[in-house]
Protein backbone atom coordinates (compact mmCIF):
# COMPACT_ATOMS: atom_id res chain seq x y z
CA UNK A 1 0.00 0.00 0.00
CA UNK A 2 1.39 3.28 -1.07
CA UNK A 3 0.42 7.09 -0.84
CA UNK A 4 0.02 8.07 -4.92
CA UNK A 5 -0.73 11.94 -4.39
CA UNK A 6 -1.77 14.17 -1.31
CA UNK A 7 -3.24 17.68 -0.80
CA UNK A 8 -5.29 20.14 1.22
CA UNK A 9 -8.31 17.95 0.69
CA UNK A 10 -7.82 15.10 -0.89
CA UNK A 11 -5.24 11.54 -0.60
CA UNK A 12 -5.15 8.72 -2.83
CA UNK A 13 -3.37 5.65 -2.22
CA UNK A 14 -2.93 2.39 -3.65
CA UNK A 15 -4.05 -0.52 -2.54
CA UNK A 16 -4.02 -4.11 -3.37
CA UNK A 17 -6.53 -6.28 -1.97
CA UNK A 18 -7.81 -10.03 -2.74
CA UNK A 19 -5.77 -9.63 -6.27
CA UNK A 20 -7.67 -6.37 -6.66
CA UNK A 21 -6.08 -3.58 -7.94
CA UNK A 22 -7.72 -0.28 -5.67
CA UNK A 23 -7.41 3.12 -5.35
CA UNK A 24 -8.93 4.45 -1.99
CA UNK A 25 -9.24 8.01 -1.44
CA UNK A 26 -9.71 9.39 1.59
CA UNK A 27 -10.28 13.00 3.16
CA UNK A 28 -7.21 14.71 4.50
CA UNK A 29 -6.81 17.11 7.04
CA UNK A 30 -7.44 20.75 4.94
CA UNK A 31 -10.36 22.99 4.57
CA UNK A 32 -12.20 21.60 1.88
CA UNK A 33 -13.64 23.87 -1.06
CA UNK A 34 -17.21 24.97 -0.24
CA UNK A 35 -18.11 23.34 -3.78
CA UNK A 36 -16.80 20.30 -3.34
CA UNK A 37 -18.33 16.98 -2.49
CA UNK A 38 -18.06 15.22 0.46
CA UNK A 39 -16.16 11.57 -0.13
CA UNK A 40 -19.49 9.38 0.30
CA UNK A 41 -21.75 11.60 -2.13
CA UNK A 42 -18.62 11.89 -4.72
CA UNK A 43 -18.95 7.95 -4.77
CA UNK A 44 -23.00 7.76 -4.95
CA UNK A 45 -21.65 10.48 -8.04
CA UNK A 46 -19.61 7.82 -9.14
CA UNK A 47 -22.10 4.72 -8.99
CA UNK A 48 -24.50 6.60 -10.59
CA UNK A 49 -22.57 7.62 -13.84
CA UNK A 50 -21.25 4.06 -13.35
CA UNK A 51 -24.93 2.67 -13.96
CA UNK A 52 -25.67 5.17 -16.45
CA UNK A 53 -22.90 4.00 -18.89
CA UNK A 54 -20.22 5.93 -18.04
CA UNK A 55 -16.90 5.27 -18.64
CA UNK A 56 -15.31 5.71 -15.48
CA UNK A 57 -13.37 3.20 -12.54
CA UNK A 58 -15.30 1.09 -11.16
CA UNK A 59 -17.04 1.78 -8.28
CA UNK A 60 -15.94 -0.61 -4.75
CA UNK A 61 -17.05 0.73 -1.64
CA UNK A 62 -17.27 3.82 0.77
CA UNK A 63 -15.59 2.38 3.69
CA UNK A 64 -17.12 5.24 6.17
CA UNK A 65 -14.04 7.08 8.78
CA UNK A 66 -10.71 5.36 8.17
CA UNK A 67 -8.97 6.85 10.69
CA UNK A 68 -11.38 9.45 11.34
CA UNK A 69 -11.53 10.38 8.02
CA UNK A 70 -14.13 9.21 5.46
CA UNK A 71 -12.87 7.48 2.65
CA UNK A 72 -14.16 5.15 -0.67
CA UNK A 73 -12.45 2.84 -2.58
CA UNK A 74 -12.67 1.95 -6.43
CA UNK A 75 -10.90 0.13 -9.37
CA UNK A 76 -6.93 1.07 -9.71
CA UNK A 77 -6.70 2.04 -14.04
CA UNK A 78 -4.27 2.59 -16.06
CA UNK A 79 -4.15 5.64 -18.85
CA UNK A 80 -2.26 8.78 -19.49
CA UNK A 81 -3.57 11.67 -17.42
CA UNK A 82 -1.17 14.46 -18.09
CA UNK A 83 -2.86 16.96 -20.14
CA UNK A 84 0.69 18.45 -21.76
CA UNK A 85 0.88 14.88 -23.37
CA UNK A 86 -2.64 14.34 -24.90
CA UNK A 87 -2.84 16.89 -26.66
CA UNK A 88 0.88 16.73 -27.79
CA UNK A 89 -0.46 13.05 -29.47
CA UNK A 90 -4.19 12.95 -29.11
CA UNK A 91 -5.45 9.79 -30.21
CA UNK A 92 -8.04 9.75 -32.92
CA UNK A 93 -11.63 10.33 -32.34
CA UNK A 94 -11.39 11.73 -28.73
CA UNK A 95 -13.26 14.81 -29.73
CA UNK A 96 -16.61 12.35 -30.36
CA UNK A 97 -15.95 9.78 -27.34
CA UNK A 98 -15.71 13.21 -24.78
CA UNK A 99 -19.42 13.99 -26.54
CA UNK A 100 -20.12 10.24 -26.12
CA UNK A 101 -19.31 10.82 -22.24
CA UNK A 102 -20.67 13.97 -21.48
CA UNK A 103 -24.20 13.22 -23.43
CA UNK A 104 -24.68 9.94 -21.07
CA UNK A 105 -23.80 12.45 -17.77
CA UNK A 106 -26.32 14.73 -18.74
CA UNK A 107 -28.59 12.23 -19.50
CA UNK A 108 -28.84 11.28 -15.17
CA UNK A 109 -31.79 11.93 -13.88
CA UNK A 110 -31.62 14.52 -11.84
CA UNK A 111 -33.30 12.65 -8.49
CA UNK A 112 -31.06 9.94 -8.58
CA UNK A 113 -28.47 12.23 -6.96
CA UNK A 114 -30.17 14.83 -4.81
CA UNK A 115 -28.10 16.13 -3.01
CA UNK A 116 -26.14 17.87 -6.25
CA UNK A 117 -26.10 21.86 -5.50
CA UNK A 118 -26.87 24.15 -8.19
CA UNK A 119 -27.98 28.23 -7.85
CA UNK A 120 -26.44 31.14 -9.27
CA UNK A 121 -23.24 31.10 -10.70
CA UNK A 122 -21.87 34.41 -10.26
CA UNK A 123 -23.21 34.82 -7.50
CA UNK A 124 -20.59 31.94 -5.76
CA UNK A 125 -17.95 33.56 -8.13
CA UNK A 126 -18.47 37.03 -6.19
CA UNK A 127 -18.27 35.14 -3.04
CA UNK A 128 -15.04 33.16 -3.18
CA UNK A 129 -13.67 36.71 -5.45
CA UNK A 130 -14.06 38.83 -1.83
CA UNK A 131 -12.49 35.36 0.33
CA UNK A 132 -9.38 36.28 -1.78
CA UNK A 133 -9.10 39.58 -0.48
CA UNK A 134 -6.50 41.52 -3.05
CA UNK A 135 -8.68 43.66 -5.57
CA UNK A 136 -8.67 41.83 -9.52
CA UNK A 137 -10.59 44.30 -11.49
CA UNK A 138 -10.23 42.70 -14.72
CA UNK A 139 -11.66 39.39 -13.08
CA UNK A 140 -14.48 42.44 -12.03
CA UNK A 141 -14.85 43.66 -15.62
CA UNK A 142 -15.41 39.81 -16.72
CA UNK A 143 -18.21 39.37 -14.21
CA UNK A 144 -19.68 42.67 -15.27
CA UNK A 145 -19.36 41.33 -18.49
CA UNK A 146 -21.37 38.15 -18.01
CA UNK A 147 -24.10 40.21 -15.99
CA UNK A 148 -24.97 42.19 -18.90
CA UNK A 149 -24.96 39.48 -21.24
CA UNK A 150 -26.75 36.80 -19.73
CA UNK A 151 -27.78 34.23 -22.46
CA UNK A 152 -31.51 32.50 -21.75
CA UNK A 153 -30.71 29.26 -19.38
CA UNK A 154 -31.09 25.74 -20.68
CA UNK A 155 -32.78 23.63 -18.13
CA UNK A 156 -30.24 22.24 -15.78
CA UNK A 157 -28.67 18.74 -15.87
CA UNK A 158 -26.26 16.89 -13.86
CA UNK A 159 -22.91 18.24 -14.31
CA UNK A 160 -19.46 16.48 -14.23
CA UNK A 161 -17.98 20.25 -12.82
CA UNK A 162 -14.59 19.79 -14.07
CA UNK A 163 -14.54 17.98 -17.41
CA UNK A 164 -11.57 18.69 -19.51
CA UNK A 165 -8.46 17.31 -20.48
CA UNK A 166 -6.42 16.23 -17.63
CA UNK A 167 -9.37 14.88 -15.65
CA UNK A 168 -9.39 11.71 -18.41
CA UNK A 169 -6.82 8.67 -18.65
CA UNK A 170 -6.41 7.78 -22.53
CA UNK A 171 -4.44 5.12 -24.56
CA UNK A 172 -3.81 4.92 -27.93
CA UNK A 173 -8.11 3.50 -28.33
CA UNK A 174 -8.85 6.43 -26.83
CA UNK A 175 -10.78 7.96 -24.11
CA UNK A 176 -10.64 5.34 -21.32
CA UNK A 177 -12.07 6.79 -17.97
CA UNK A 178 -13.65 9.93 -16.78
CA UNK A 179 -11.94 10.80 -13.32
CA UNK A 180 -12.18 13.38 -10.75
CA UNK A 181 -15.96 13.69 -10.05
CA UNK A 182 -15.75 15.87 -6.58
CA UNK A 183 -17.18 19.19 -8.46
CA UNK A 184 -20.18 17.45 -9.52
CA UNK A 185 -23.33 19.60 -9.48
CA UNK A 186 -25.99 20.55 -11.95
CA UNK A 187 -26.01 23.25 -13.95
CA UNK A 188 -26.63 24.50 -17.61
CA UNK A 189 -25.35 21.77 -19.75
CA UNK A 190 -23.19 24.41 -21.67
CA UNK A 191 -21.30 24.67 -18.79
CA UNK A 192 -19.80 21.43 -19.04
CA UNK A 193 -19.75 21.61 -22.70
CA UNK A 194 -17.43 24.89 -22.78
CA UNK A 195 -15.28 23.94 -20.03
CA UNK A 196 -12.89 22.16 -22.03
CA UNK A 197 -12.33 24.90 -24.85
CA UNK A 198 -10.89 27.01 -22.34
CA UNK A 199 -7.59 28.07 -23.30
CA UNK A 200 -5.35 27.17 -19.80
CA UNK A 201 -7.20 23.31 -20.72
CA UNK A 202 -5.84 23.45 -24.28
CA UNK A 203 -1.93 22.55 -22.78
CA UNK A 204 -0.60 24.86 -25.30
CA UNK A 205 -1.94 23.27 -28.42
CA UNK A 206 -4.02 26.56 -28.41
CA UNK A 207 -4.96 25.68 -32.51
CA UNK A 208 -6.63 22.37 -31.20
CA UNK A 209 -9.94 24.51 -29.62
CA UNK A 210 -11.26 21.36 -28.20
CA UNK A 211 -9.14 21.01 -24.79
CA UNK A 212 -5.53 20.75 -27.42
CA UNK A 213 -7.41 17.70 -28.49
CA UNK A 214 -9.60 18.31 -31.33
CA UNK A 215 -12.19 20.65 -33.10
CA UNK A 216 -15.28 21.86 -31.89
CA UNK A 217 -17.64 20.86 -34.50
CA UNK A 218 -17.90 17.04 -34.14
CA UNK A 219 -17.94 17.00 -30.49
CA UNK A 220 -21.02 19.25 -30.41
CA UNK A 221 -22.60 17.57 -33.50
CA UNK A 222 -22.10 14.82 -31.71
CA UNK A 223 -23.43 15.81 -28.27
CA UNK A 224 -26.60 17.05 -30.42
CA UNK A 225 -26.96 13.63 -32.26
CA UNK A 226 -27.20 12.30 -28.60
CA UNK A 227 -28.87 14.56 -27.16
CA UNK A 228 -30.89 16.86 -29.05
CA UNK A 229 -29.63 19.45 -27.51
CA UNK A 230 -27.99 21.68 -30.36
CA UNK A 231 -25.44 23.86 -29.48
CA UNK A 232 -23.41 26.26 -31.85
CA UNK A 233 -19.93 26.86 -31.17
CA UNK A 234 -20.78 30.59 -30.91
CA UNK A 235 -23.54 30.05 -27.92
CA UNK A 236 -20.15 28.66 -26.03
CA UNK A 237 -18.79 32.29 -26.44
CA UNK A 238 -20.12 33.44 -22.99
CA UNK A 239 -19.09 29.95 -20.75
CA UNK A 240 -15.43 29.83 -22.27
CA UNK A 241 -15.45 33.67 -20.73
CA UNK A 242 -17.23 32.18 -17.67
CA UNK A 243 -14.72 29.30 -17.76
CA UNK A 244 -11.96 31.94 -17.44
CA UNK A 245 -13.40 34.00 -14.85
CA UNK A 246 -13.66 30.31 -12.88
CA UNK A 247 -10.16 28.84 -13.19
CA UNK A 248 -8.56 32.55 -12.54
CA UNK A 249 -10.95 33.04 -9.34
CA UNK A 250 -9.41 29.40 -9.06
CA UNK A 251 -6.16 30.25 -9.25
CA UNK A 252 -6.33 32.49 -6.32
CA UNK A 253 -8.24 30.60 -3.80
CA UNK A 254 -6.00 27.43 -3.91
CA UNK A 255 -2.98 29.71 -3.64
CA UNK A 256 -5.07 31.07 -0.76
CA UNK A 257 -4.19 27.76 0.84
CA UNK A 258 -0.41 28.01 0.50
CA UNK A 259 -0.66 31.77 1.99
CA UNK A 260 -2.82 31.21 4.94
CA UNK A 261 -0.42 27.88 5.88
CA UNK A 262 -3.66 25.24 5.36
CA UNK A 263 -1.44 23.75 2.94
CA UNK A 264 2.23 25.20 2.25
CA UNK A 265 2.99 24.33 -1.47
CA UNK A 266 5.33 25.80 -4.14
CA UNK A 267 2.57 24.61 -6.70
CA UNK A 268 0.06 26.32 -4.88
CA UNK A 269 2.16 29.48 -4.50
CA UNK A 270 2.90 30.26 -8.72
CA UNK A 271 -1.00 29.54 -9.10
CA UNK A 272 -1.36 33.00 -7.52
CA UNK A 273 0.38 34.64 -10.50
CA UNK A 274 -1.14 32.61 -13.13
CA UNK A 275 -4.85 34.16 -12.90
CA UNK A 276 -3.39 37.03 -14.97
CA UNK A 277 -2.77 34.75 -18.12
CA UNK A 278 -6.51 33.94 -16.97
CA UNK A 279 -7.48 37.52 -16.93
CA UNK A 280 -5.75 38.29 -20.18
CA UNK A 281 -7.61 35.84 -22.00
CA UNK A 282 -11.29 37.34 -21.14
CA UNK A 283 -10.65 40.60 -21.70
CA UNK A 284 -9.14 39.68 -25.17
CA UNK A 285 -12.60 37.25 -25.46
CA UNK A 286 -14.68 40.17 -24.39
CA UNK A 287 -13.27 42.76 -26.77
CA UNK A 288 -15.55 44.35 -29.03
CA UNK A 289 -18.44 42.11 -28.04
CA UNK B 1 22.29 48.10 -1.09
CA UNK B 2 24.84 45.40 0.01
CA UNK B 3 27.48 43.57 -1.42
CA UNK B 4 27.13 41.74 -4.91
CA UNK B 5 25.27 39.20 -5.82
CA UNK B 6 22.35 41.78 -5.47
CA UNK B 7 19.02 39.78 -4.94
CA UNK B 8 18.38 38.81 -9.05
CA UNK B 9 21.31 37.31 -8.98
CA UNK B 10 21.34 35.75 -5.77
CA UNK B 11 17.72 34.61 -7.25
CA UNK B 12 19.79 33.34 -10.70
CA UNK B 13 22.05 30.97 -8.63
CA UNK B 14 19.69 29.17 -6.78
CA UNK B 15 17.97 28.73 -10.42
CA UNK B 16 20.81 27.61 -11.92
CA UNK B 17 21.83 25.38 -9.20
CA UNK B 18 18.42 23.57 -9.22
CA UNK B 19 18.33 23.88 -13.12
CA UNK B 20 22.11 21.83 -13.19
CA UNK B 21 22.76 20.00 -9.95
CA UNK B 22 19.42 18.97 -8.85
CA UNK B 23 17.28 18.48 -11.90
CA UNK B 24 19.73 15.77 -13.76
CA UNK B 25 19.21 14.08 -10.57
CA UNK B 26 15.39 13.22 -10.70
CA UNK B 27 13.32 10.31 -11.34
CA UNK B 28 10.32 10.68 -9.85
CA UNK B 29 8.07 12.66 -11.90
CA UNK B 30 6.39 14.27 -9.30
CA UNK B 31 9.42 15.73 -7.85
CA UNK B 32 10.85 16.66 -11.55
CA UNK B 33 7.41 18.35 -12.01
CA UNK B 34 7.52 20.47 -8.72
CA UNK B 35 11.32 21.36 -9.11
CA UNK B 36 10.56 23.11 -12.62
CA UNK B 37 7.46 24.63 -10.69
CA UNK B 38 9.94 26.13 -7.74
CA UNK B 39 12.12 27.33 -10.70
CA UNK B 40 9.37 28.93 -12.81
CA UNK B 41 8.66 31.16 -9.08
CA UNK B 42 12.31 32.04 -9.04
CA UNK B 43 12.16 33.26 -12.47
CA UNK B 44 8.73 35.45 -11.63
CA UNK B 45 10.72 36.76 -7.93
CA UNK B 46 14.28 37.44 -10.40
CA UNK B 47 11.59 39.77 -13.23
CA UNK B 48 10.09 41.02 -10.47
CA UNK B 49 13.09 42.34 -8.26
CA UNK B 50 14.37 43.63 -11.77
CA UNK B 51 11.40 45.67 -13.18
CA UNK B 52 11.08 48.73 -13.02
CA UNK B 53 7.56 49.22 -14.36
CA UNK B 54 4.74 51.08 -12.64
CA UNK B 55 1.56 49.81 -12.51
CA UNK B 56 -1.73 50.41 -10.87
CA UNK B 57 -1.20 50.84 -7.15
CA UNK B 58 -3.33 48.79 -5.11
CA UNK B 59 -5.25 51.41 -3.94
CA UNK B 60 -6.00 52.66 -7.86
CA UNK B 61 -6.91 48.85 -8.40
CA UNK B 62 -9.27 48.49 -4.76
CA UNK B 63 -11.46 51.74 -6.81
CA UNK B 64 -11.12 50.58 -10.07
CA UNK B 65 -12.80 47.11 -8.64
CA UNK B 66 -15.09 48.72 -6.69
CA UNK B 67 -16.69 50.69 -9.44
CA UNK B 68 -16.76 47.63 -12.14
CA UNK B 69 -18.55 45.88 -9.08
CA UNK B 70 -21.15 48.57 -9.10
CA UNK B 71 -22.05 48.37 -12.68
CA UNK B 72 -19.93 52.28 -13.03
CA UNK B 73 -17.66 50.95 -15.47
CA UNK B 74 -15.34 53.46 -16.65
CA UNK B 75 -15.36 53.83 -20.28
CA UNK B 76 -11.43 53.01 -20.78
CA UNK B 77 -11.41 50.30 -18.20
CA UNK B 78 -10.88 47.92 -20.89
CA UNK B 79 -7.93 49.37 -22.18
CA UNK B 80 -6.54 50.43 -19.10
CA UNK B 81 -7.42 46.53 -17.79
CA UNK B 82 -5.55 45.28 -20.32
CA UNK B 83 -2.16 47.38 -20.23
CA UNK B 84 -2.26 46.22 -16.16
CA UNK B 85 -2.87 42.52 -17.01
CA UNK B 86 -0.19 42.57 -19.69
CA UNK B 87 2.28 44.07 -16.81
CA UNK B 88 1.50 40.96 -14.90
CA UNK B 89 2.02 39.17 -17.66
CA UNK B 90 5.46 40.49 -18.07
CA UNK B 91 6.52 39.71 -14.75
CA UNK B 92 4.69 36.36 -14.46
CA UNK B 93 5.16 34.53 -17.68
CA UNK B 94 6.50 36.66 -20.64
CA UNK B 95 5.99 34.01 -23.21
CA UNK B 96 2.12 34.04 -22.38
CA UNK B 97 1.66 37.13 -24.23
CA UNK B 98 3.68 36.10 -27.76
CA UNK B 99 0.32 34.09 -27.73
CA UNK B 100 -1.69 37.08 -28.78
CA UNK B 101 0.62 39.13 -31.34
Amino acid sequence: MHLLAGGASKEAWAVDADGERLLVRRAAGGVIHAATLSLEHEFEVLEAAAEAGVRVPKPIAYLGELGGREAFAMERVEGETIGRRIARNPPRGLETQLADELAKIHAIPRERLPFLRGGDILERFYDELDSVGDPHPAIEYGLWWLREHRPQPLPEVVSHGDFRIGNVAVSDRGLEYLLDWEFAHVSDPREDLAWPIVRAWRFGADERRLGGVGELRPYLARYAELTGLEVAEEDLGWWEVLGNVKWAIGCLTQCRRHLTGVDRSVEYAVLGRMAAEMEYELLHLVDGR
Amino acid sequence: MGDRPAAPELVEAVWEFLSTEVLPTLDDHRLKFRTLVAMNALGIARRELESDETDLSQDELRKLAGRIRSGDVPPDAHSILTAHVAAKLRVSNPAYLEKYE
